[in-house]
């Protein structure tokens, strides 16, 4: 089904090539991961991939360096993209920012049944000897240099796709392969892992979150991968004007770097948990987002990245607020 | 930086619970600061001079004067800082009066809390630069928008200070609410011969451009320099050939046009001018009764028009004025008495609103100023007055109380008695407010000399038995079950906010409450200015009021102008935001989120985009700040770097 798949996107990226300026897909790059790969020549097409294996968010590409050093020309081509339910959403919020707008992008549409996690993946299986590995029929299969492994799809699932409500592209021109059925619809399902944590008293929250930004390095590598970061080397946690941080090593000022981010992504965070993905250090930095996003929700009924002629509630002014 | 602190005791004020010895010892510690004082009365002339001879002697860069509430005397001493030679905003306030000695007696607490606030405001300071004013040309010219009372007492006040003003009215006519009544209360002198020459003065006065059947399109700019897009709507007659002859409404034969001036008690035609006295006399076709605009074959006005002003072709026109300043007067609309289902949901031809029995009584209203009841025409004998219908009603959403009804329904009681001497008339009251001049012993009137019979009570029910209605409630005062059979009732009903007012606030940029009407910027003491710059209030639009308020607040409002309009240019207020180019993103958000339209994009080389503030425009409110990414739109004299430096003095 994957082949038939791939297959499909080789033949629509073929067809929408020389109208595109552009081709931003997923390659592999060891049996269990993929790297994002950008195309402008027709012969590359037959190294695009898709899959459980292609977790990278490709839309944060669209706005930062080098595509955004420049504004685009009027007469730009469209740059074509693979985005999976949740990467659409990204785009959605971007359009909805005005930082690209709809014509600018081709979407090729991929649903998707969750994307692996390579850190699970290590738990059942030495990482270096991994030979090959594939998904069929939601089963993970590993061979290296001595046995086939089977692991569960679920047991190695990335975090964020265990609450999915949106494994389909919202937005897209051509969808490729077979919708597949949200595997949560509601928010009691989607919001789990807050819900634990919250259940918990003060103390151990607080406990719970100095272990875990203790180990953060501030190699700011969750805030480059998201893809609704825009300020990039303008971002206020390195300026001194103003300056809101110091350099200095402790955990409040970690503390504060990770709540400026996710205060700057309250009603704007789709949940695509890129930053967690990449996060080197291991911290489940999502869960703050996933706080917040839980809120927008609960208070003021949204979600981020749904329709492109939203605004975000944050990012609007209201009249019938008595006082300015 | 070096930094003069002075400490007032304000008398005892202060002194009273805070050391203030202390707090200048203490204050001689921080960083940069190398004088502190304290002082009797620092506000005082001897005060003022004491912290100039400090800046000149100690050579001082910054001053600090720990003291009451900055919206005391933050101008003076920033006047006195001036003329010592420094710039205005190197001055910081801390307020250690009604922050501290006022709040609590403990001594010590006070003492250690004012210690506090004068280091952040020290270390605020540090922080400050000097800014500076500009100036910016005033245009000249008023907009009014509404030609009712309030909306023509401002724009007659304007133009006879010799200044331009253009009006707007939505109406095809000016005069607005007041030019429907028949009688004015508490003097009972005739609604129209008192409106009347002040609209026929709008008229005729050279320097007013009056644009009636018009509407605000959209606005843009900012105090003395507006922008201001009108629509003019289709009237389909060319009102500059138009006399007003009204030879075409006599042979309009579409004779079952809603006539909107009347309440709808009568049927106009579809070609009308409202009334007689109607400014502008011009008539505007109905386009939802005309025949020829609905496809079958008439056109008779056009053939009867002597001046050929009939148009059926005409549409929409924009039309762009320029002006500095902006009234906005647009008046309330009545409460739709419909949703009360125990007096009939509006159901019943006789139950009618306080608006609609001005129009019976009205010499120039449907009945030629005999009153008759609406579903047969025959004169009432009993006739109920029941008030607060949508007034004092939270569960009709209007808890608030319309101000205008008690009044209205006393006069509307005492013309009754006038025009038919057998009738009866009864009101059904809850409290009676008529705080104004003469206004008690208007109502007293009607109850010892007119007659007119007050029961304090609600009703509960009105229904109809054979020709009459039946009202049922209660009086209280007897606690007594009333019945009274009426011919004709009329609802007190109340003042809600004028249709559209929301959105013409949107496009004005100013913040209304929960009820649509305007907010004004002060409620005791800046009743008439809004809290954008060059936009003010008059009239109803602002909450209920009755003529005389609204006419003195078109006056009011008028003068704010004509101080305004006294000066060639205005000052900016430099506390305003500020765009560091290198680190805004473009990310467009602050345009979103800014309240007043302050600003806007601005293109460098390249196409590359960078939000810009209008000065003139911004009030200063923070809102881009706060939501800038990377905070590179500063508010200046507040900026991040100097309110991190308090937070962090105040939690060293």
């Amino acid at each position: 089904m994957l082949e038939t798949d791939r297959n499909q996107l080789h033949k629509c990226v073929e067809e929408a090539l020389p109208e595109l300026d552009m081709m931003i897909g997923w390659t592999r790059c060891d049996p269990l991961q993929t790297t994002p790969v950008f195309i402008r020549d027709a012969k590359s097409i037959s190294s695009l991939t898709l899959g459980p294996f292609c977790s990278q968010n490709l839309a944060g590409y669209l706005v930062k360096p080098p595509a955004l050093d420049a504004p685009p020309k009027p007469d730009a081509k469209p740059i074509g993209i693979c985005v999976k339910g949740c990467d659409s959403r990204s785009l959605v919020a971007l359009i909805q920012e005005k930082f690209i707008t709809r014509q600018r992008v081709r979407i090729f549409g991929i649903p998707c049944g969750g994307t692996v996690d390579w850190r699970k993946v290590a738990r059942h299986v030495e990482l270096g000897s991994v030979k090959s590995a594939d998904v069929q029929d939601r089963v993970l299969v590993i061979e290296d240099s001595t046995t086939t492994h089977r692991i569960a799809l679920e047991e190695v699932l990335s975090r964020k796709c265990l609450g999915c409500r949106h494994p389909n592209p919202v937005i897209s021109d051509v969808l490729i392969g077979a919708e597949v059925s949200p595997r949560s619809t509601g928010m009691e399902t989607s919001y789990r892992d807050v819900d634990e944590l919250d259940a918990k008293p003060l103390e151990e929250r607080l406990a719970f979150w100095q272990s875990e930004l203790d180990r953060c390095i501030r190699c700011y590598a969750c805030r480059n991968a998201c893809p609704l970061c825009v300020c990039q080397d303008r971002c206020i946690v390195e300026t001194r004007e103003p300056r809101w941080l110091t350099q200095h090593v402790g955990v409040p000022e970690k503390f504060l770097f990770h709540f400026i981010h996710a205060m700057h992504l309250a009603g704007r965070c789709t949940g695509c948990g890129e930053c967690e993905r990449v996060c080197p250090m291991d911290i489940p930095v999502t869960l703050i987002k996933e706080k917040l996003n839980k809120i927008m929700e609960e208070m003021l009924g949204y979600s981020a990245g749904l329709d492109p002629e939203a605004v975000p509630p944050l990012l609007t002014f209201n009249p019938g607020e008595t006082e300015i | 930086m070096r930094i003069g602190v002075f400490v007032c005791n304000c008398g005892t004020n202060i002194a009273g619970t805070v050391d203030t010895k202390k707090v200048a010892a203490e204050a001689l510690g921080f960083a940069d600061v190398v004088y502190a004082t304290n002082y009797m009365y620092t506000c005082s002339e001897p005060g003022q001079q004491e912290i100039q001879r400090a800046i000149a002697e100690q050579g001082l860069q910054g001053v600090v004067v720990a003291a009451c509430s900055p919206r005391m005397h933050e101008p003076t001493f920033r006047r006195a800082v001036e003329k010592a030679g420094l710039n205005r905003y190197m001055f910081e306030m801390a307020n250690i009066r009604e922050h501290v000695s006022w709040i609590g007696n403990d001594r010590e607490a006070n003492t250690s809390k004012a210690i506090d606030l004068v280091r952040m405001a020290v270390a605020k300071l540090r922080f400050n630069a000097p800014l500076f004013s500009s100036k910016m040309p005033v245009n000249k010219r008023l907009l009014v928008i509404g030609g009712g009372v309030a909306g023509i007492q401002a724009a007659l006040d304007c133009a006879d200070g010799g200044m331009d003003v253009v009006m707007v009215e939505r109406q095809q006519y000016i005069g607005g609410k007041m030019a429907k009544l028949d009688k004015t209360f508490p003097t009972i002198d005739c609604s129209s011969c008192i409106l009347g020459p002040k609209m026929v003065d709008v008229a005729q006065k050279e320097n007013i451009t009056l644009y009636a059947a018009s509407e605000i399109e959209s606005i843009s700019g900012y105090i003395g320099n507006f922008t201001v897009e009108i629509r003019k709507k289709t009237t389909f007659v060319n009102w500059e050939a138009c006399t007003g002859c009204g030879a075409c409404m006599e042979k309009c034969p579409s004779k079952k046009a809603a006539d909107y001036f009347n309440e709808g008690l009568g049927a106009a035609r579809a070609i009308n001018i409202p009334f007689p006295q109607a400014i502008p006399k011009k008539a505007m076709i109905d386009a939802a009764y005309c025949r020829q605009l609905n496809g079958k074959k008439c056109g008779v006005c056009a053939k009867i028009c002597p001046v050929k002003a009939i148009d059926f072709e005409m549409k929409d026109e924009i039309v762009t004025e320029k002006v500095g300043a902006i009234i906005v007067a647009t008046g309330y609309d009545l409460f739709d008495h419909a949703v009360y289902g125990e007096y009939g949901g509006g159901r019943y031809p006789d139950v009618i609103s306080g608006l609609q029995y001005e129009r019976i009584l009205s010499a120039s209203g449907p009945f030629g100023g005999h009153i008759r009841r609406p579903s047969d025409g025959k004169e009432p004998k009993e006739i109920v007055f029941i008030s607060c219908v949508g007034s004092r009603d939270a569960s009709v959403g209007r808890p608030y109380c319309s101000g205008i009804c008690c009044m209205y329904i006393a006069k509307q009681a005492i013309l009754t008695r006038d025009h038919l001497p057998e009738s009866n008339s009864y009101v059904f009251y809850m409290d009676i407010r008529s705080p104004g001049k003469n206004y008690d012993e208007f109502v007293r009137r009607a109850q010892e000399e007119y007659g007119v019979q007050y029961i304090r009570g609600r009703v509960g029910k009105i229904y109809r038995r054979g020709e009459r209605m039946v009202v049922q409630g209660a009086d209280t005062l007897l606690g007594v079950q009333v019945e009274v059979e009426a011919d004709l009732v009329v609802l007190a009903t109340g003042v809600e906010s004028s249709l559209g007012a929301g959105e013409l606030a949107e496009k004005l940029r100013i913040s209304y409450d929960q009820y649509g009407f305007y907010m004004e910027s002060h409620p005791k003491l800046r009743p008439v200015e809004t809290n954008t710059a060059g936009v003010y209030l008059a009239g109803a639009c602002q909450g209920p009021k009755d003529i005389p308020s609204s006419v003195a607040q078109g006056s009011a409002a008028a003068s704010k102008v004509q101080s305004l309009f006294a000066h060639d240019t205005i000052e900016t207020n430099p506390q305003v935001a500020l765009v560091n180019e290198r680190n805004c993103i473009a990310c467009g958000k602050c345009i979103q989120v800014c309240p007043f339209g302050a600003i806007q994009w601005k293109e460098l080389r390249g196409g590359i985009k960078k939000a810009e503030v209008l000065a003139s425009v911004c009030q200063g409110c923070g809102v881009c700040n706060a939501t800038c990414p990377p905070k590179a739109i500063q508010l200046q004299h507040a900026t991040d770097n100097q309110i991190l430096a308090e937070v962090n003095e105040l939690c060293a």
